[in-house]
């Protein structure tokens, strides 16, 4: 596979030249990255390399100093954050982001926000606002079935462990029907089942719903397994790109994560 | 004329300074926003009256007095009613203030009735004469008063080791506690402070508006809108607010009439929140995604 | 594995699945159907009572007061309860509210039914307009700003000639849909205002607009990510809240057939109704009815000992907050309200 970066067209999601700094902290510079349609790319990094500044620019969480983001080739630098998931593009957080007191049908369907339309129909329970809301529960009760999560529909998320935390916030991410998924981190604070579980997801969601996926991840085996190209970064810089193979023999990429726990790669 | 206007601006400005610091100092190491730090001066203001005319002590004495009770009801109800409930959302904190607002108010009420009364001291109305504008005594005293609290609370938080402490708890309540600050005795410290300061607007600001269970609503509300100047977190842009409010509403009440004065107050911060959010001096704390 | 049936690409519900979701459902429509008719129940009493023998005038006023009370405060709970925001100056839309209303029938002796609405619309309008300045403020900001406001209205129907400061604007009798109401009348346009506020609010905290509302006072971050747009909710929560204010403003501008800036430019409403929600329970129906009560009729029992009254009610007001959070409607539900999410649990956690 040839680097993304230069085979414009069908990209879904790209940035270049991304530029943040924090006071004198620079935490991304000159950041370029590009997610082809229906492909799972992969960001890495060491800790503190600006994965998730990077993550945040993008999904527009973040402002930026200089650059651009692209999305389907269409400039989004002035989007805010609730414009992206009409768009198509879906996120979750690094440290869980949930409704914690509401059920978890409810996060799902939450999650389904841009589905609903008018929101003065939908208050006023108008006859087509109430029959768009039996679609989205029917959609979130679908995306629960393929999670694996209906048997805890109606329990209050913050009671329940973490992994079940995890997959009903990708749940939420995926109640909007969205054509890329952007994820943080999913499998971070996973044990190995859970991680190996997520890991079928995210190939099912690629696989089934045809998403493009972004995955941060600090997992060498999670992204070495699922990504079909993936992006290095270091001290806020691009430092490798290429599909697993490439950079797990890039000398490096080994450098960068030398001393670090993630060394055996 | 204009000169007068903007000096007695700032006397009644200085007295919504200090309210305004003691909002402050809660705010940031308890992220209480305190309702019933009027009402703490309040109560100052009643024993004041107790103190110089049930008593007959003198006004230094009854200002000692006094600021000692407030003190100790402003630790008082740190120790009862906002510990417990230390670890709770800001909502929480806040409407219990209403509830300790309500209590005072009431008790207040209970004991010394809802009429208003006139304060005993009352300065010598003769109006001094500084550079060609003219001010009343009463005011004189205030801002010197003030500044020289306000001189005060600069060499606690710069030069004892107290301050130092509240002002580290303020900036990382558990960095602070895990250096050894005894974060508890600090949070005490705190409102004990808001008290002890309360005390003395209460015994400076009863002779000018008379005592009443009402008295402070409105400087409190004017108290607020500085602390907001000063993003309720720099206790510098609450003074400088605070003087601008007093500056601008003697202003207004000046030439535009009396009834504006408190409009003008809500005017500046609507003014001022369109354009800076964070307020004056505000710090904008990164959000955390 | 792959279905292409209704939506492409996502898994279809297995029978085993289907069948406990129709179980699930057939029960929420039961707890929903339940809470429909014990809500009938209570407004039909509420209906009936004044033809009990021995009901004054005098009785049925201090009830459509509290009915009032319960408005406004359904109107802050919106805010408090739902969205996750607090306003201090809820006074300041029922003096618009009440004042709308007023000066209509002064002016243009409209009926009291045009009356309410103009008061909700005013207010709404004016509420969002604030919003636009309010919302960019975080929550204590907000409070402060609110208070202000709630200060400022005071100033201004003090001082602007049209609203005669505290002389007052004394109005004449009540006129709905063309009768002429007593004290009798009035309560029963109370609790038709009531009854429909009521059936409003269930209607939007149960849609997806709710949800959002929800959404952004759960979570901000998880909110935007799913696309809810933080200024228009909060502007429209907003907005909502300060419409059913200025509903209960209007009734009590008629409620004496008077209104002054003595009574409005009072930040105790402001206070009071913010109390009765937190006390109360900001987060259920419920709530508001038994917060509106309580600040209405302490004062009503403890007329003698209104300063005893105030410290009660700081003192319980403390308590609550102390021990009961989510306020006392929620407490006394809890055990109905665990009953039945026990029942939701077991089938969904029952064997497939």
């Amino acid at each position: 596979m040839t680097d993304p970066a230069t085979t414009d067209g069908n990209d879904h999601l790209r940035c270049e030249n991304i530029q943040v700094n924090f006071g004198g902290v620079v935490a991304c510079d000159e950041l370029s990255l590009s997610v082809p349609k229906g492909r799972i790319v992969g960001l890495i990094g060491p800790n503190g390399a600006g994965k998730t500044t990077l993550f945040n620019v993008l999904t527009r969480f973040q402002s930026y100093d200089s650059g651009h983001v692209y999305y389907e080739g269409r400039a989004i630098d002035d989007c805010k954050p609730h414009h992206m998931v009409h768009m198509g593009m879906s996120r979750t957080f690094q440290n869980i982001n949930l409704f914690g007191n509401q059920t978890t049908l409810n996060n799902i369907m939450t999650g389904a926000h841009s589905l609903m339309g008018d929101p003065f129909s939908a208050m006023c329970w108008l006859p087509g606002a109430r029959r768009r809301e039996r679609e989205i529960e029917e959609r979130a009760l679908e995306i629960a079935e393929m999670l694996n999560l209906t048997e805890e529909l109606e329990s209050v998320v913050g009671t329940l462990p973490y992994g079940y935390q995890k997959r009903v916030e990708l749940a939420r991410a995926l109640a909007s029907k969205p054509s890329i998924l952007l994820l943080d981190e999913p499998v971070a604070g996973c044990n190995e089942e859970e991680t190996a579980e997520l890991k079928d997801l995210v190939l099912q969601v690629n696989r089934q719903l045809g998403s493009s996926v972004l995955l941060v991840e600090h997992d060498m085996s999670m992204v070495m397994q699922v990504c079909d190209y993936i992006y290095v970064i270091n001290f806020g810089a691009n430092l490798a790109a290429g599909t697993p193979e490439e950079v797990r023999r890039n000398p490096e990429v080994i450098a960068a994560y030398l001393g670090d726990e993630e060394g055996e790669l | 004329m204009l000169g007068q206007q903007i000096l007695s601006g700032l006397a009644t400005g200085s007295l919504y300074a200090l309210t305004a610091i003691a909002v402050v100092i809660v705010f940031r190491n308890t992220r209480t926003i305190n309702l019933a730090q009027g009402d703490f001066a309040m109560i100052g203001a009643y024993l004041g009256i107790v103190f110089l005319k049930d008593w007959g002590l003198n006004y230094y004495a009854t200002i000692f007095l006094v600021v000692i009770c407030c003190t100790l009801l402003g630790a008082g109800v740190e120790r009862l009613i906002m510990r417990p409930i230390a670890n709770s959302d800001w909502l929480t904190l806040f409407t219990t203030t209403i509830g300790i607002y309500y209590i005072l108010h009431g008790l207040a009420g209970w004991i010394w009735g809802r009429d208003t009364k006139a304060f005993p001291v009352t300065f010598d109305p003769t109006p001094i004469d500084i550079g060609g504008a003219l001010i009343s005594q009463g005011h004189l005293y205030n801002m010197l008063w003030a500044l020289a609290i306000g001189g005060a609370l600069y060499c606690f938080f710069n030069f004892t080791k107290q301050g130092v402490a509240m002002r580290a708890v303020t900036d990382d309540r558990d960095a602070a506690f895990l250096m050894g600050i005894p974060v508890r005795f600090i949070v005490l410290l705190t409102w004990g402070m808001a008290g002890f300061i309360a005390g003395f607007v209460g015994i400076l600001i009863a002779p000018i508006i008379y005592v009443s269970p009402e008295m402070m609503d409105e400087v409190l509300v004017k108290g607020y809108v500085a602390a907001v100047f000063g993003g309720l977190y720099s206790i510098r842009g609450a003074v400088i607010g605070a003087l601008l409010i007093g500056v601008a509403e003697n202003l207004a009440g000046g030439y535009l009439g009396s009834h504006f004065k408190t409009a003008t107050a809500f005017a500046m911060i609507v003014a001022l929140l369109a354009v800076r959010p964070q307020g004056l001096i505000g710090i904008q704390k990164r959000r955390e995604v | 594995m792959a279905q292409e049936t209704h939506t492409p690409g996502l898994m279809d519900l297995d029978a085993a699945s289907r069948k406990k979701r129709d179980i699930i459902n057939t029960y929420k429509r039961r707890f929903r159907r339940h809470d429909a008719i014990a809500a009938a129940i209570f407004f039909a009493l509420l209906f009936l009572t004044p033809a009990l023998p021995g009901v004054k005038g005098w009785m049925v006023s201090e009830a459509s007061l509290v009915v009032i009370y319960v408005i406004a405060a359904m109107g802050i709970s919106i805010l408090v309860g739902y969205i996750g925001l607090v306003s201090v100056g809820h006074g300041g839309f029922l003096a618009i509210g009440a004042y709308t209303s007023a000066l209509l029938t002064k002016y243009y002796a409209v009926d009291l039914v045009v009356g309410i609405i103009a008061g909700m619309l005013v207010s709404a309008f004016i509420g969002a307009i604030l919003a636009l300045v309010f919302l960019r403020l975080s929550g204590a900001f907000m409070a402060i700003g609110t208070l202000g406001f709630a200060f400022f209205v005071g100033t201004v129907v003090n001082n602007v000639p049209i609203f005669e400061g505290r002389d007052g604007i004394l109005l004449p009798d009540n006129v709905a849909l063309g009768m002429e109401i007593g004290d009798f009348g009035f309560y029963y346009v109370s609790i038709v205002s009531l009854a429909l506020v009521t059936i409003f609010v269930f209607c939007i905290v149960n849609s997806g607009t709710g949800r959002a509302f929800m959404a952004l006072r759960d979570s901000e971050n998880a909110a935007m990510a799913s696309g809810v747009n933080r200024l228009f909710y909060r502007t429209l929560a907003f907005s909502i809240s300060a419409g059913i204010t200025g509903i209960a403003g209007a009734l009590n501008a008629h409620i004496v057939n008077y209104v002054s800036a003595e009574v409005y430019a009072d930040i105790w409403f402001s206070v009071d109704i913010l109390m009765a929600v937190v006390v109360g329970g900001p987060a259920i129906l419920f709530g508001p009815y038994l917060g509106g009560l309580f600040v209405v009729m302490l004062p009503f029992f403890l007329e003698e000992l209104a300063d005893f009254a105030f410290i009660l009610k700081g003192v319980v007001l403390i308590l609550v907050l102390r021990f009961a959070q989510a306020g006392v409607a929620e407490v006394l539900l809890r055990p109905i309200q665990n009953l039945r999410r026990r029942k939701l649990l077991e089938v969904a956690r029952g064997a497939k």
